[in-house]
């Protein structure tokens, strides 16, 4: 990946001034509600409270044992080549790590860490490894509590019991970040498919194949029409095959916009056939009421192009033993 | 404006000038029917290239063309919907009914030559 | 809620709807008055033909009356105002009216439904014994 060798300074100038692109919204109630889930309580936040001098105390320490691991691991250590970036990136999660004993989890807490780890996941950072710096900051932490409470272990125990409910709530709004990047990478393909020209192919003389891929929306649909509707006349086309194998469901604005294609053809003097009607969309219009008595339809593309063709006059003829040369 | 009807052989063929009011249209049906009769055409086409908006009353009135000129034994073909004309039809729903269509003038002589001689044609 | 389109054009067109010219002289208008907006070939065709299709509805049912042609801007977008108005006898069910298939006379009746598919928005408006308006918008893309 591309993105691996930059380092962090660059790509976070590049994702729009520091800040990630879109970030997944959190409201008051849904911190609540994580909260109540972990059982954050009064008691854990006093206890957090009480360890922040002790953090500030052994920040430094972990943060170097923290690096120390990430960079002994090929994956990790991709991401921090440059000194400058190590330095940068130290100063950064001291402060992140310093944060989460500092009390005030509120909206702009959790706004800050969603950044932050959207940051980590524009950067090309792996969820795994998002979560398995978390697991070494939970145990590089319990060991300094365990020195930080020499005589009361049970205390160390429960303080160690809220920062890890804490931390929880963290990774919680971390993954959030790869979650909401991953579902927004999906919507922008599927717009990039919509985008997609549809072809009106000229198959054989006087005849079109329309292979629709993806979701058809009023506006592509519309376009698809006035296109085809155009090279029915440029081509002199007589008959058009509609190959909708590709399309996953039809509703009744498609339904019925089908069933103007084919009579705005119609008027043009073109039969059309709509080729690739699987079962479920056959149902589906039988359903919503569409006149199938009015148009063509066949189950695969195959048919639907033999039956072009012998609408049109040709016989397709295989000759005997033929093989097909390999280059 | 008015259509003119020109003849061709067994054949009239009216083709439609720009712009017409309801009266033309109905004008150009009863001088097609009457037509019909005169020259005792097989046949008969209405070349729309030039319309460049269809509407109700004009696609009643083709309808009426292609059914009174069949009671009179003959055939009729419509040619010449423009791709944005056809569009609006049928969003508009009007399909033409009971019309036999083809892209043009010369696809329409063709189609005319199929039927008359019994032959089968694409869409039937 | 955006605020109401505000008329650009020099005013309002207004063309008196007494007979079948007429309908051909609205289409006519409307396109000369579009013409400096970007609307394709295939966008000019689908207003003529809601145009034919409201002032054929006038000269059918009322006898008589107008079609307001206007250009309107709101925000950013340009687009046609269409207002098709008569003192006619009115419409009794609109909402049948704008079901596809009702006819009230020799008339296929499809003018409305047909015509609100065209345009981008469409309302109407109708009193029994006063009259009916329809007021259609279609916006540049």
């Amino acid at each position: 990946m591309a993105q691996q060798e930059q380092d962090w300074s660059t790509t976070v100038r590049r994702s729009n001034g520091g800040v990630p692109v879109g970030l997944p919204a959190i409201s008051e109630q849904e911190l609540l509600r994580r909260k109540d889930f972990l059982e954050i309580g009064e008691a854990d936040l006093k206890r957090i409270a009480s360890i922040n001098d002790l953090a500030e105390r052994y920040a430094d320490s972990v943060i170097e044992d923290f690096y120390r691991h990430l960079l002994n691991f090929e994956e990790t250590r991709v991401f921090f080549q440059n000194p400058a970036t190590l330095q940068r990136v130290k100063n950064l999660q001291k402060d992140y790590f310093l944060r989460l004993t500092q009390g005030n989890y509120d909206v702009a807490y959790a706004q800050n860490r969603l950044r932050i780890g959207a940051i980590h996941e524009q950067v090309g950072l792996p969820v795994k490894s998002y979560l398995g710096m978390y697991n070494f900051y939970l145990r590089a932490v319990a060991s300094k509590l365990v020195e930080g409470f020499p005589k009361r272990p049970a205390d160390a125990w429960a303080a160690f019991l809220s920062l890890m409910k804490l931390t929880f709530f963290d990774m919680g709004l971390a993954i959030d970040t790869y979650v909401y990047s991953r579902e927004r990478t999906i919507r922008e393909q599927q717009e990039a498919i919509q985008e997609l020209p549809t072809p009106v192919l000229p198959f054989r003389e006087g005849m079109l194949l329309v292979p629709i891929i993806g979701l058809i929306d009023t506006q592509r649909a519309r376009q698809l029409t006035e296109q085809l509707l155009r090279a029915i006349r440029s081509d002199r086309a007589k008959v058009v095959v509609i190959d909708i194998t590709g399309v996953q469901s039809v509703d009744s604005k498609v339904a019925n916009h089908i069933v103007q294609t084919v009579e705005a053809a119609r008027l043009m003097g073109a039969t059309v056939i709509i080729a690739g009607v699987a079962p479920e969309i056959a149902q589906t219009m039988v359903t919503l009421g569409i006149e199938l008595t009015r148009m063509t339809t066949v189950g695969d593309l195959q048919s639907g192009i033999e039956y072009a063709e012998r609408l049109l006059g040709y016989t397709v003829t295989r000759a005997p033993h033929k093989s097909i040369p390999t280059a | 404006m008015r259509a003119s009807i020109m003849k061709q052989s067994k054949t009239l063929i009216a083709s439609v000038q720009g712009s017409m009011t309801d009266a033309d249209l109905a004008q150009l049906r009863d001088e097609l029917v009457i037509g019909v009769r005169q020259h005792r055409s097989t046949g008969v086409i209405v070349d729309v290239t030039m319309l460049d908006v269809m509407d109700s009353f004009a696609a009643r009135t083709l309808r009426g063309i292609a059914q009174m000129v069949k009671l009179l034994g003959a055939q009729s073909i419509i040619v010449g919907i423009q791709p944005d004309v056809a569009f609006s039809m049928v969003q508009l729903g009007l399909r033409l009914e009971g019309t036999r269509t083809a892209l043009d003038l010369e696809d329409g002589l063709e189609l005319l030559r199929l039927l008359e001689n019994g032959e089968p044609a694409v869409g039937d | 809620m955006e605020s109401p389109p505000l008329v650009t054009s020099d005013g309002e067109l207004i063309v008196p709807i007494r007979a079948d010219v007429d309908i051909l002289l609205a289409r006519q208008k409307a396109r000369a008055l579009v013409m400096p907006l970007r609307f394709s070939t295939s966008e000019l065709t689908v207003i003529a033909t809601a145009i034919s299709e409201v002032a054929r509805n006038i000269v059918s049912y009322a006898g008589q009356g107008e079609v307001e042609l206007a250009i309107v801007q709101q925000g950013a977008r340009r687009g046609l105002r269409v207002i098709a108005r008569d003192h006619g006898p009115g419409i009794a069910d609109i909402e049948r009216a704008m079901q596809d298939g009702f006819s009230t006379s020799r008339s296929l009746g499809l003018g409305l439904p047909g015509s609100k598919r065209l345009m981008d928005e469409f309302q109407i408006a109708s009193q029994i014994g006063e009259g009916t308006v329809v007021t259609m918008i279609k916006w540049e893309h």
